[in-house]
């Protein structure tokens, strides 16, 4: 459960902030991925107030808070942080109201402030915590990136997926993570794939074992994390399947609600997989520059073929 | 055919790599899809980097979930296994 302690760990410096009060209460459970300002609830309107959000006071709602009377400020605050408000800060390095400070101690709510200007501070915040609450799943599979695109293997155990990788990172491409890939999806439509800090850059290989790659090949045939730009399943040939030999349609997966284009690849002895991958990363490359290797031959194809019709048409006049 | 239950980690030391290697050895010819369920975190129970990947500590709870022909023996053997601490 994502609570202010994390928060604070991971953005205290891009977001600028020191805490003033409220220590005991960084275990505070951030639940929704917003953050405001008080506004009309600051006044006492507390109809449909948003008591779990973080709240950020502005230049605005400091100067209100000096202008009312102490009493009022000190029943104003309490019911606007008696909720499960996670956290307050203070933006443009405004000194916090005592009563604010004090409240803040009295329900264990951690008080921060940061000189960021308030616009900035909601901007920023907003991007963090859509960040952490973003849709995620694990996947089984292996995610290298070959000629810079994102490739993510997936099969069936022991059909070669590790080795495939091994061979892709000594031909000088980079992998994110073996065997367990992190999938998060991003401002809502990007997939960006990574792999668990503790397994990160580590292959088991059957027969050898578990070997870490950044030790072996070094820093540049690894990478922390990529764009999940194609996915490629491996499996073993069957020879009653058919297998797409034109390639004129894109086929796509779905991951996290976002389609992801997606080949299949059949694999037997005699099969260079790893050239292969390369081909498919290649591929999907001219097709992102705006070149389709198949659907341009399909083109000058038919051209051919109206070419010879005319001709025939024309010599039949004669 | 689906079955699931839940297991402890009895082990002192938790889910390292000894007792990983002793469940997907014991997976290898296994034909259901077999998984481990933790904190939230879901992992291929046939990939041993994933398991180890959970650092699952000593006296904690993992739901395991397998799917396929021979879902109930293999249930009932890793139940065992975790029971005896792989021993």
């Amino acid at each position: 459960m994502y609570c202010v302690a994390d928060l604070y760990k991971e953005h205290a410096d891009p977001l600028g902030l020191t805490l003033v009060a409220g220590d005991g209460g960084l275990k505070r459970k951030i639940l929704v991925s917003e953050a405001h300002r008080p506004g009309l609830s600051l006044c006492g309107y507390l109809k449909s107030h948003a008591g779990k959000r973080i709240l950020v006071f502005g230049k605005v709602e400091i100067e209100y808070l000096r202008d009312i009377a102490v009493d009022q400020r000190i029943d104003r605050l309490r019911s606007i942080l008696d909720s499960p408000v996670p956290a307050v800060i203070v933006a443009r390095r405004l000194r916090p109201p005592k009563e604010l400070v004090a409240l803040c101690r009295e329900y264990n709510i951690p008080l921060f402030r940061t000189s960021m200007t308030t616009m900035n501070l909601l901007s920023k915040l907003t991007i963090f915590l859509n960040e952490a609450f973003a849709p995620r799943l694990t996947t089984h599979g292996t995610f290298v990136e070959v000629f810079g695109v994102g490739v993510l293997i997936k099969g069936d155990s022991s059909v070669g997926k590790s080795e495939s990788a091994l061979g892709l990172i000594e031909r000088g491409h980079r992998l994110i993570s073996d065997d367990a890939v992190i999938i998060r999806k991003r401002e809502g439509s990007i997939l960006e794939g990574s792999g668990a800090e503790l397994t990160r850059y580590h292959m088991e290989i059957r027969g050898i074992g578990l070997i870490n790659v950044a030790n072996l090949y070094g820093a540049v045939c690894v990478c922390a994390s990529k764009r999940i730009e194609v996915v490629v399943e491996i499996e073993v040939w069957d020879d009653t399947k058919f297998y797409d030999r034109v390639g004129i349609e894109e086929n796509y997966c779905d991951i996290l609600g976002v389609k992801i284009p997606f080949n299949v690849l059949p694999v037997k002895p005699g099969r260079d997989v790893v050239l292969l991958i390369e081909t498919i990363a290649l591929n999907y490359r001219l097709k992102q520059i705006g070149y389709n290797s198949a659907k341009e031959f399909n083109v000058k194809l038919l051209e051919e073929i109206a070419r010879k019709s005319k001709s025939r048409r024309l010599i039949r006049e004669i | 055919m689906k079955y699931k239950c839940h297991v402890r980690v009895k082990n002192e030391l938790g889910l390292h790599t000894r007792p990983a290697t002793v469940i997907v050895k014991m997976l290898q010819n296994c034909e259901s899809n077999v998984s481990f369920t933790y904190e939230k975190e879901t992992v291929d129970a046939k990939s041993i980097l994933s398991i180890l990947m959970l650092a699952v500590r000593k006296n904690s709870r993992i739901t395991i979930k397998a799917e396929g022909n021979d879902a109930k023996d293999i249930i009932t053997e890793l139940a065992e296994a975790f029971d005896s601490e792989f021993e």
